[in-house]
């Protein structure tokens, strides 16, 4: 396969990054802000697992709304900004046009920051609803709708107003989770909140609806990131990348049909789980393709490529993590463990956050004109978080294991299991504080690099040329 | 393709410019496969791969799906379960047959009375409690004329209920109205059996006409 000619020497900040520097900072930073909010409630309801007596005298902090806070601040609050703001980019980018609608996007940033910080309360204060994923009150999702349109305008006007007739995969998948979500959103409040679907058809619902935040959200942005970056950092074209397709709707159509499987032995009808398990086999076509064409990863050097490299490994172990699991032999000893916290842990944080750190140290630089200030804070951050990672899912899955041995067991009482458990939960929480003290160290760093008036001091050592329009000419 | 030995942590260097990532990307997919020289084969390894995938799901979906059914809710079920009906109590039956309007209750009353003078009783009445084959005969194809009814004269008329009239009850439905009415207002005779009401009707053929409380009295 030829190599393209490389273009090392063209202008890596162009306007397109200069215009949107304002508007994706704000959603990359306040991404950032959230991550070390929910690493605190993470802490919080990592104590809470092996000190049952912490703040169980505090309403707002009990257990169940700790954790629905941790999950919401981490998905809506991290997961959220930062896909979008890595989304937008790479649309702006490969659009080849300066981004449009800028303004909406800091104004629908605003208020997604605001509804989500009202979901919080709303959570603490015990208004919470009880479906996964969907635990924010009421009264602030239509508020979520509206400011995720916003900011997704400005991600459809780049798509449709590109350069290029052609579509490259990056593309698919963010224009797909710009799309997706909003409709997926939508669906769920209406059949789960605004007009409750009886009986069991909620559960079948609500597992619809968190399936679908998984592989019609934040896996395509995770996807649109990797695929922008490997050939951006590696140099080389995709391997076998005209099979890309198939591994995009793969995921489209058969993603959201294996929710059922966190329904197995429910009150469900025996087809629902069994499709979920015939769905999550079929998936690992998705990961085949995902395999073949990121493969390209291997053998860069460089702090991004280190974060993809990971991210792109742990999303296929989840893949085929998910699979096993989702047989009813395996579920039995797993379902309501942490084991299933355990794999949660490596999709959200392993595969998809790693993927968006990974983005966030290649954009930042372009979208500042400056390197990041601080190698120091970098290498911090990679090496604590790479630990905290992989400790903490080790540790949940242990701690699972153990949890889905002593529940089956009749002989076992409840003190004796956990106090099997407690070992794996007193390092898992010990991996939960490197992980907040990671990205503390990422936020800081992402603060001081992105103020244009904290680097004044110093001389300002940028790789990078001044904005010109040679990007353009082509 | 050209990665510094050294690379700045601070900030990965892009080897391509997304002009050229474009531009190389879309060429393979604008690529037609029959070009001259440059023929792909359609991957086969991954068609055998998805094929297999999906004789796997086809096979579990077959052998763990319940048939799609909404009431299985065991994946080891076959779908071949009959649920057994649950048998109804004639009495039960009887009672609200003997309700309809137009029906039983409107000549001989809820309570089982009849109206001295036009409509005989059921109430401690031998045709009642006494012989079934009578009783049944009764029910299937009516009764005419002048009968004797505990004690009392009546002539009146009433329909047949069974089938063919314009009832067009059921033997069951026949035979769940009469245990109803023979247990009933202080009565206590036994039931009477579905395949009894079917051999009576079944021994009658065609009959329509109604019958005379003379012929019913020529029968055991």
């Amino acid at each position: 396969m030829p190599n393209p000619p490389t273009h090392a020497t063209t202008a890596e900040v162009t306007a397109i990054d200069t215009q949107a520097r304002g508007p994706l900072l704000l959603l990359l930073g306040s991404g950032l802000v959230w991550l070390v909010v929910s690493g605190v409630l993470a802490l919080l309801t990592s104590i809470q697992l092996h000190a049952p007596q912490f703040l169980a005298d505090c309403p707002q902090l009990t257990h169940g709304r700790a954790q629905a806070l941790r999950e919401t601040a981490f998905v809506y609050g991290w997961l959220a900004n930062a896909g979008l703001g890595l989304a937008l980019w790479i649309l702006a980018r490969l659009g080849g046009r300066p981004l449009r609608g800028l303004n909406w996007v800091v104004a629908g940033s605003l208020f997604w920051n605001a509804g989500v910080a009202l979901g919080l309360v709303g959570i603490a204060i015990g208004d919470m609803t009880s479906f996964g994923l969907l635990q924010m009150p009421r009264y602030v999702q239509p508020l979520l709708v509206f400011a995720y349109a916003c900011m997704g305008v400005s991600g459809v006007l780049a798509w449709s107003g590109r350069r290029e007739d052609a579509m490259y995969a990056s593309q698919w998948y963010a224009v797909a989770a710009i799309f997706l979500f909003p409709w997926l959103l939508i669906a769920a409040q209406a059949v789960l909140l605004w007009m409750p679907v009886r009986g069991v058809v909620q559960p079948i619902a609500a597992t619809w609806f968190a399936q679908g935040v998984w592989a019609l959200w934040l896996a395509p942005l995770a996807l649109a990131v990797v695929y922008y970056i490997v050939p951006k950092i590696s140099g080389r074209i995709i391997p076998v990348y005209e099979w890309a397709s198939l591994g995009f709707w793969t995921l489209l159509f058969i993603g959201s049909w294996s929710g059922g499987r966190h329904l197995v032995g429910g009150p469900v009808p025996a087809w629902i789980p069994t499709m979920a398990v015939v769905a999550q086999s079929m998936m690992l076509f998705h990961y085949l393709i995902i395999l073949l064409n990121l493969r390209a990863i291997w053998g860069v050097g460089g702090t991004t490529a280190a974060f993809i490299r990971f991210g792109f490994v742990a999303y296929l172990v989840f893949g085929v993590a998910e699979f096993i699991a989702s047989f009813r032999g395996v579920a039995a000893h797993t379902h309501f463990t942490l084991f299933n916290a355990a794999i949660e842990q490596l999709g959200l944080y392993g595969a998809i956050s790693m993927i968006f750190f990974g983005g966030i140290y290649f954009a930042v630089p372009r979208l500042t004109g400056l390197a990041w200030a601080s190698a120091s804070l970098i290498s911090g951050h990679r090496w604590l978080v790479l630990a905290g990672v992989v400790i903490s899912i080790a540790a949940l899955g242990i701690a699972g294991g153990a949890q889905g041995e002593g529940l089956l067991d009749p002989k076992v009482s409840f003190p004796d299991m956990f106090g099997r458990m407690s070992t794996p939960l007193l390092i898992n929480t010990a991996a939960q504080a490197v992980l907040l003290s990671a990205n503390l160290l990422l936020l800081v760093n992402f603060l001081r690099s992105a103020c244009p008036w904290t680097r004044t001091a110093e001389p300002t050592p940028t790789l990078f040329r001044a904005a010109t329009e040679e990007a353009h000419a082509s | 393709m050209s990665t510094p030995s050294q690379p700045d942590p601070r900030a990965d260097t892009a080897a391509v410019s997304d002009e050229t990532l474009m531009a190389s990307h879309a060429k393979l997919l604008g690529q037609q496969p029959d070009e001259k020289g440059r023929y792909r084969l359609m991957p086969l390894n991954l068609l055998f791969i998805f094929s297999g995938m999906i004789f796997f799901g086809g096979t579990y979906l077959g052998r763990f799906s319940g048939y799609f059914s909404p009431s299985v809710f065991n994946e080891y079920s076959t779908g071949t379960a009959v649920v057994a009906a649950a048998p109804l109590d004639p009495v039960a039956v009887g009672k609200k047959l003997y309700a309809i309007p137009g029906g039983c209750i409107t000549c001989h009353q809820p309570n089982g009375a009849g109206l001295p003078g036009a409509f005989p009783p059921l109430a401690n009445s031998e045709w009642v409690t006494g012989s079934e084959e009578r009783l049944i005969r009764i029910a299937l194809h009516g009764l005419q004329g002048p009968i004797k009814v505990a004690g009392a004269d009546y002539n009146s008329a009433m329909p047949g209920f069974g089938q063919g009239s314009g009832f067009n009850w059921s033997d069951d439905k026949i035979a769940a109205v009469l245990t109803y009415i023979r247990q009933e207002w202080g009565n206590k005779a036994g039931p009477i059996a579905v395949d009894k009401v079917t051999a009576v009707r079944t021994k009658e053929g065609a009959r329509s006409a109604a019958w005379t409380a003379a012929d019913l009295e020529k029968l055991p």
